[in-house]
């Protein structure tokens, strides 16, 4: 927790895009397995809106992912993670665009992410995801985040929701990640993969076309 | 097309909203993009700015209630769907005052969800937010859900107490209080005899076939259980029994609102308050507000719903300030 090399917020912004398109049919996917399906809409949009917004002016990667995610995208998970992107993006622009404030604004995220949104771990929700990638951020960095987040996605296929579309099918949703989860992986890979560029990070649509 | 009189496209909203707002252009001004209202008029010592909002279909709710002594700003969405965050964002900054802003909001996800990342921006902005969360409705009362009770009738109630009361200066934290306090001494109770029409195929939403649906919510959601009509006499007995059960203890005054669902005549609701009235006297209790008329519909629901607000002392002199807003009655029988 030592790096104090500036992120790259743009590059990471271009590589979750890229792996936000490259995955919008699995979301999908397991957004019909539990919810209404527009998950993958929905965040294609988001990112595609992000990635024009920082083209055109002054507004860095997680600042256009914030405004845009915030103020564009419907639906309820969309604005939540809005709420994460900019606590993230209000972080890093204090000037010290390192790990440790990073980690400050993804917590800073989650938190406000479960005020509102009154979800816990175990809840079959992105919290599943994001709640150990902060922990792991705080400890290990980006890498073992990206695996916390990942492997945090993959347990919520045991779950059964309580909060969320996914909540009216219950016990039904099983077997499959929620795709909420699986959007905080993504996330958290293309963060490390621009961070850690040494480090191992396993893809989180492996295995899932 | 789903109502007689809808325009072209299937959004009526932002049409209404345009000629609500020419209605009562003395009150209240449009924003559009997100559409918003604000009040054109506030009480000079006003610090916190009162803001509310959800879905339409609830015609006056809200916006009938922008205007001195009640509400600075509301955030219609679409019909019985939450606005976005971002339309109850632009209406809180607004009407924020120096204090900050209250969010007045119905016990619903949506609503929750969406009031609650507006509140996170504004703290983000610097603004202060407190959150008065209605939740009055008895038939939601001890579901085996993690949802509680939904936010209905007693909205109308809430907002006129706390539109008093910011009027003389209260701050951000006491008018959270009092407006916690003035939902917990709220419950309400709504029948439907024949349910709305629906947006999506122009029949009604559910057949009743003469029975009667005992506890819907606001947005037609059906009641769990329908029961054979009684003489509205008996009806009204049984409601209040249970509304009055439902309150938590204190005072023995109340203030009572009759609403109207949306398609129940005013000769009817009169009828049905008058009943009413004469049940909160025979149980003891003395009535020191009476509403009566469509206030928080289900847009055109055969149907009424009875909330009782249990009242302190120190909350009278609030209910009867007046308001100049398009839809309170300046005047109430007491």
């Amino acid at each position: 927790m030592t790096d104090h090399r500036p992120l790259d917020q743009d590059a990471v912004l271009a590589r979750f895009a890229r792996a936000v398109e490259d995955g919008h049919g699995v979301l999908t996917d397991l957004d019909q397995h539990s919810g209404d399906g527009d998950y993958g809409d929905n965040l294609r949009a988001g990112v595609r809106l992000a990635v024009a917004l920082a083209g055109r002016g002054p507004q860095r990667g997680f600042g256009a992912l914030g405004e845009v995610f915030l103020d564009e995208v419907g639906g309820t998970s969309g604005p939540l993670l809005g709420l994460l992107f900019s606590e993230i993006a209000r972080a890093l622009s204090y000037g010290s665009a390192d790990t440790a404030a990073f980690a400050a604004g993804a917590r800073a995220g989650l938190t406000a992410i479960q005020r509102v949104g009154e979800a816990e771990v175990g809840d079959r929700t992105m919290v599943d995801a994001l709640a150990p990638a902060v922990t792991a951020l705080d400890r290990s960095g980006y890498a073992a985040a990206a695996a916390a987040a990942l492997d945090g996605a993959e347990r919520t296929a045991e779950l059964a929701a309580r909060h969320g579309r996914a909540s009216y099918v219950g016990e039904r949703a099983k077997g499959a990640p929620d795709p909420g989860a699986v959007g905080v992986a993504l996330l958290f890979a293309a963060v490390a993969a621009v961070a850690e560029p040494g480090a191992e990070v396993a893809d989180p649509l492996a295995g899932r076309a | 097309m789903p109502f007689p009189f809808h325009p072209a496209g299937d959004d009526p909203v932002p049409a209404a909203v345009r000629g609500f707002a020419r209605a009562h252009a003395d009150l209240v001004a449009l924003h559009e993009d997100p559409i918003h209202l604000l009040a054109r008029h506030r009480a000079p010592g006003r610090r916190v700015g009162l803001v509310s909002g959800g879905g339409s279909g609830h015609e006056p709710l809200h916006a009938g209630f922008l205007g001195r002594g009640m509400l600075d700003a509301v955030a219609p969405g679409p019909v019985f769907t939450s606005p976005h965050n971002k339309a109850v964002l632009y209406a809180s900054r607004a009407a924020a005052g120096p204090d900050g802003v209250i969010h007045i909001v119905k016990n619903y996800t949506g609503d929750r969800i969406n009031f609650g990342i507006a509140a996170e921006r504004l703290r983000m902005e610097g603004v202060d937010v407190a959150r008065v969360l209605v939740d009055d409705d008895l038939a939601t009362d001890g579901l085996d859900t993690a949802t509680g009770r939904r936010g209905t009738g007693a909205t109308v109630v809430v907002e006129k107490i706390l539109g008093a009361a910011a009027d003389s200066g209260a701050g951000l934290a006491e008018l959270a209080t009092l407006g916690a306090d003035v939902a917990a001494a709220s419950r309400s109770l709504a029948v439907a005899s024949r349910a709305q029409t629906s947006m999506r195929t122009g029949e009604p939403a559910f057949a009743l076939d003469g029975r009667l649906d005992y506890g819907v919510g606001i947005h037609g959601e059906r009641a769990r259980r329908s029961v054979d009509r009684p003489p509205t006499e008996e009806l009204v007995d049984r409601m209040l029994d249970e509304v009055v059960a439902g309150l938590p203890d204190g005072p023995d005054q109340v203030v009572m609102v009759v609403n109207g669902m949306g398609g129940t005549a005013l000769l009817e609701l009169y009828v049905l308050a008058e009943l009413a009235a004469a049940g909160l006297e025979a149980r003891g209790l003395e009535r020191v507000g009476l509403l009566v008329g469509t206030f928080v519909p289900a847009l055109d629901m055969a149907g009424f719903s009875l909330t009782l607000t249990r009242m302190r002392p120190e909350w009278t002199g609030l209910w009867a300030a007046p308001a100049q807003t398009a839809a309170f009655p300046r005047t109430e029988t007491s």
